[in-house]
């Protein structure tokens, strides 16, 4: 849940995608569940001129498993606490794996 | 023959007439008026005059083709008068519109006072009167129903300028005498108002359907028409009522569309006055099912309160404008009162039409098939949710760490950043039940309670369901080659199963024990992961912490006491797993545990919350460590320039930041409270452990330097300084000057033009403050070049950036008793 936790504080930010077709989406995140599946608004492909078909396209869902990098604004990842939610995190997986 | 279906027909047109009297019964209306006639002496316009007698002029041998000519074979035969002069429909109506016109006016004068005569008969003798008046209004319905052809009506307005005459007749009747008239249907129209203001469409429907006559503006006919009217909404509304114009059996309807069958039958009123007669559907049903008679009980109804002033509420919504239930009414406003109530009566057409669309799916559901998809949704609520339902806030921020802290650091999107969804489904459920509950319907609560808790088992069901199910992910069916993983949304289906080895049978324990160096790279890591998830227990535990115990409560002192014996125990492991005590191996070639700890980044993080949980006596230990080993510190040791380099690489740049930032302000922090013989200790260490030359050419290691000297200094300002102390630190200061002395020139960063040099200054400051007359001689030689430098050099420099430079060079001069503007 680390990675839904951490997407949840990024709704209403900018964030650029891209898929594992190359295509390279910046839009606002709008939100996000706990497949990764997201949601932008207001987007904008980065290759217009590969992806004209995108053109028309002002929001999309977008499915989890098809999403290679997320590109985050530096501000607003708080470093510190991603640290100690991922050691958390990792603490609860080997707690549930024992 | 009626419209609506109704038996309409006179007992004595039964006696005369069958059924096939043809549509046009224009006899009946007028010899009702008669009787009317009758029943009030009425000096008005003679009856008998204005016949034309055309059923007298029948001849009754003549109708031989009357066959031919309707096709009805039985319709002549039995009435063969009727059909004669239904013949000529047109010719006829038209013979008689002027008496049409005018016994609509005089049925207008004669209503109101029949009325109450009626009623006044009833009470005397109810059986009688009763039927005479149900047949009267039966009669007069019927009457006039035949004119509602639309062609017809154009001739009634063109005659109307002819009435003119007549008019004077029904004109000097006195104001008082007309006007139980009106209230008459005023009283109508507010009952009807008060029961229901929910009058819809008409306004735009009706006049549609009645061609152009269906309203006539008041202007253009100033005199003629007012008596014309009248007569004709209350035998429309009767008409309406009789036939229950809206059928009990659809309350939803609305009014507005059965109305649409009634309005061709009438000739005349405006919509609006349609509108505003309105029958509210609640108040139908009795009335339909009491057809025959229906206007009796009413009646006697609106004559009491015609009697009784209008009550005050019904005035309400027009704001002091009479309430107008005719045309007639209208037309005696003011031009201001009309616009007034013509907007009014827009307006409220127009809610009605929203309330109409807005309520046209009402009912569609039973409130059983409401709690139904309540608890669906709920279901999914819960389903979605996983277990967070039951979560105290522990789990949740256990499971969502990041984003619950996050929220409460940087303003929660959630209110209540603790609020799991298993409170938002609470407080719906209870939500649920204030509404079902609030009928007040015994049974229906009753119902209602019932379900509350059906449904609340059901969540605590899917609840327990959405629990057992992680326990066994895989389900195995006997005979089936493979197995079913199940998955829900807090635990995906795994892709890969991937067996962990066991922590007790793993290379990780042989790992620790053959790590003899402590200090390479993964065990550095490992440690330092091993420190932060003791720091983040103790964190843990500092939220737990139990309210301090009262005096007496043994159990809350015990419990207090056992947290403290927890909190200890975690700084032990905390202090353990800093390794700050491990033994100092001199002339090692590794460098020491701690110092290793501090050589990465997240161990330099580190620092500040370790000093939160950590004593005095673990700090004082912490910073010796610092100052034995400033030497080896990644960040002293690598700061030193290499030959042609101005400054160190960024990425040790990057760590001297770092470690100014986080490491820095802990140690500054202890050190101005630390006692004076720890800071005597601490430079003593400093001189004795340290090559002072080439830590003083650092950033931190002048900084550690500055701290420690200008700690000195306030605790000789403040005189708490014991004498013998004093004589130890000036001995020691005598030391470290005489050793820095010949480098004092070399410990600023690089040329004039690079960097930040004020750290420098800052040093050199506390060293002048704290030096004698003689030193402070030699500090200003030693580095007046440098001062000389820099005042040159901010001259070439934009204001701000020169001031500040001038600035940090003002810091030592005036330490020392000078000032840069002597230096003109």
């Amino acid at each position: 849940m680390l990675f839904f936790s951490f997407f949840k504080t990024l709704t209403n930010q900018t964030v650029t995608i891209e898929l594992k077709n190359d295509i390279r989406i910046r839009g606002i995140l709008k939100s996000v569940d706990q497949y990764l599946n997201i949601k932008l608004d207001d987007i904008e492909v980065l290759d217009l001129d590969k992806y004209p078909h995108l053109s028309s396209v002002k929001n999309m869902f977008i499915r989890g498993s098809v999403v290679r990098y997320v590109m985050l604004p530096r501000s607003e990842v708080d470093v510190g606490l991603l640290e100690d939610a991922t050691r958390r995190e990792a603490a609860n997986q080997a707690g549930k794996a024992r | 023959m009626s419209f609506f279906g109704f038996d309409t027909t006179l007992p004595r047109d039964r006696q005369q007439g069958g059924p096939a009297r043809g549509f046009f019964e224009n006899p009946d209306p007028f010899a009702e008026v008669a009787r009317a006639q009758a029943l009030e002496d009425d000096d008005g316009i003679d009856f008998e005059d204005t016949y034309d007698g055309l059923g007298d002029q029948l001849d009754d041998d003549q109708d031989a083709f009357n066959d031919d000519t309707f096709g009805g074979g039985d319709a002549g035969a039995a009435t063969t008068g009727a059909v004669g002069r239904d013949f000529d429909f047109f010719g006829t109506t038209a013979k008689v519109a002027d008496v049409i016109g005018e016994e609509q006016v005089r049925y207008a004068l004669q209503n109101p006072s029949a009325a109450p005569l009626a009623a006044q008969q009833h009470a005397a003798a109810p059986a009688p009167t009763a039927t005479s008046t149900t047949t009267a209004t039966t009669a007069k319905r019927s009457g006039y129903e035949k004119y509602s052809d639309p062609g017809y009506i154009p001739d009634l307005q063109a005659k109307s300028s002819v009435w003119g005459i007549s008019q004077k007749k029904p004109d000097p009747i006195p104001a008082a005498s007309r006007r139980p008239m009106m209230s008459l249907e005023e009283v109508e129209a507010q009952m009807r108002q008060r029961s229901q203001p929910t009058a819809t469409m008409p306004s735009q429907s009706i006049p549609q359907h009645m061609a152009e006559p269906s309203f006539l503006p008041p202007p253009q006919y100033p005199q003629g028409i007012p008596e014309g009217f009248p007569a004709i909404p209350p035998e429309y509304l009767r008409a309406a009522l009789e036939k229950g114009v809206l059928p009990p059996g659809m309350p939803g309807l609305p009014p507005g569309i059965p109305e649409l069958h009634g309005a061709p039958i009438m000739s005349g009123p405006p919509p609006m006055h349609l509108q505003q007669n309105q029958l509210p559907p609640q108040n139908l049903p009795p009335q339909g099912h009491r057809h025959p008679g229906p206007p009796q009980g009413q009646r006697q109804q609106q004559q009491q309160q015609q009697q009784m002033p209008p009550p005050p509420s019904s005035r309400g919504p027009n704001g002091g404008l009479p309430v107008i239930t005719n045309p007639q009414q209208l037309m005696h406003l003011t031009e201001e009162q009309r616009n007034a109530y013509l907007v009014e009566d827009a307006k409220r057409a127009k809610r009605n039409h929203k309330i109409f669309l807005l309520s046209r799916g009402n009912g569609l559901m039973t409130p059983q098939d409401k709690n139904f998809i309540t608890r669906i949704q709920l279901q999914q609520l819960v389903a979605a949710a996983g277990n967070v339902a039951d979560a105290d806030p522990e789990a949740v921020l256990a499971e969502d760490f990041y984003y619950q802290v996050y929220s409460q650091i940087r303003g929660a999107p959630r209110q209540h950043p603790h609020q799991p969804l298993g409170h938002f489904a609470q407080t719906y459920l209870l939500q649920t039940g204030n509404r079902l509950g609030g009928h007040g319907n015994r049974r229906a609560f009753q119902s209602a309670d019932n379900h509350m808790q059906r449904m609340q088992q059901q969540v605590q069901r899917a609840v327990e369901a959405a629990k057992a199910k992680p326990k066994n992910k895989q389900l195995i069916i006997e005979g089936s080659l493979g197995k079913i993983s199940f998955s829900n949304a807090k635990a995906p289906k795994p892709m890969l199963n991937i067996k962990r080895p066991d922590s007790s049978e793993g290379p990780r324990p042989k790992k620790v024990q053959s790590d003899l160096s402590l200090s390479d790279r993964k065990s550095i890591l490992t440690n330092i992961e091993s420190v932060y998830s003791a720091l983040m227990a103790m964190e843990d535990m500092e939220r737990t912490m139990p309210p301090p115990p009262e005096e007496g409560d043994a159990e809350a002192i015990q419990e207090h006491m056992e947290w403290r014996q927890k909190v200890h125990s975690l700084n032990q492991k905390l202090w353990r797993a800093l390794k700050v005590m491990e033994p100092i191996v001199p002339n090692s070639t590794t460098p020491h545990p701690f110092i290793a700890f501090l050589s990465y980044p997240k161990g330099k993080k580190a620092i500040p919350r370790i000093f939160r949980h950590i004593d005095q006596e673990q700090r004082v230990t912490i910073l010796t460590m610092i100052v034995v080993h400033l030497d080896s510190l990644d960040v002293v040791r690598l700061a030193q320039p290499g030959p042609g380099e101005a400054q160190p690489s960024i990425a040790v740049r990057e760590s001297i930041d770092l470690f100014s930032l986080a490491v820095m302000p802990s140690l500054l922090g202890y050190v101005n409270e630390a006692p004076f013989n720890i800071i005597i200790g601490l430079l003593g260490l400093v001189i004795a452990q340290t090559h002072v030359q080439s830590v003083a050419r650092t950033k931190v290691g002048l900084g550690i330097l500055t701290m420690l000297l200008s700690r000195a200094e306030i605790v000789k300002e403040a005189g708490q300084a014991a004498e013998r102390d004093w004589q130890q630190w000036v001995e020691k200061f005598n030391v470290l000057f005489d050793t820095l002395e010949p480098s004092l020139a070399d410990i600023f960063p690089g040329a004039i033009n690079t960097g930040d040099d004020m750290y420098v200054w800052q040093f050199l400051a506390a060293v002048g403050i704290g030096a004698s007359p003689e030193q402070q001689q030699r500090l200003v030689i030693a580095v007046k070049d440098r001062v000389m430098e820099t005042v040159g050099y901010s001259k070439t420099l934009p204001a701000d950036m020169a001031s500040q430079r001038l600035g940090n060079v003002n810091l030592f001069m005036r330490a020392i008793g000078l000032d840069v503007e002597l230096l003109g």
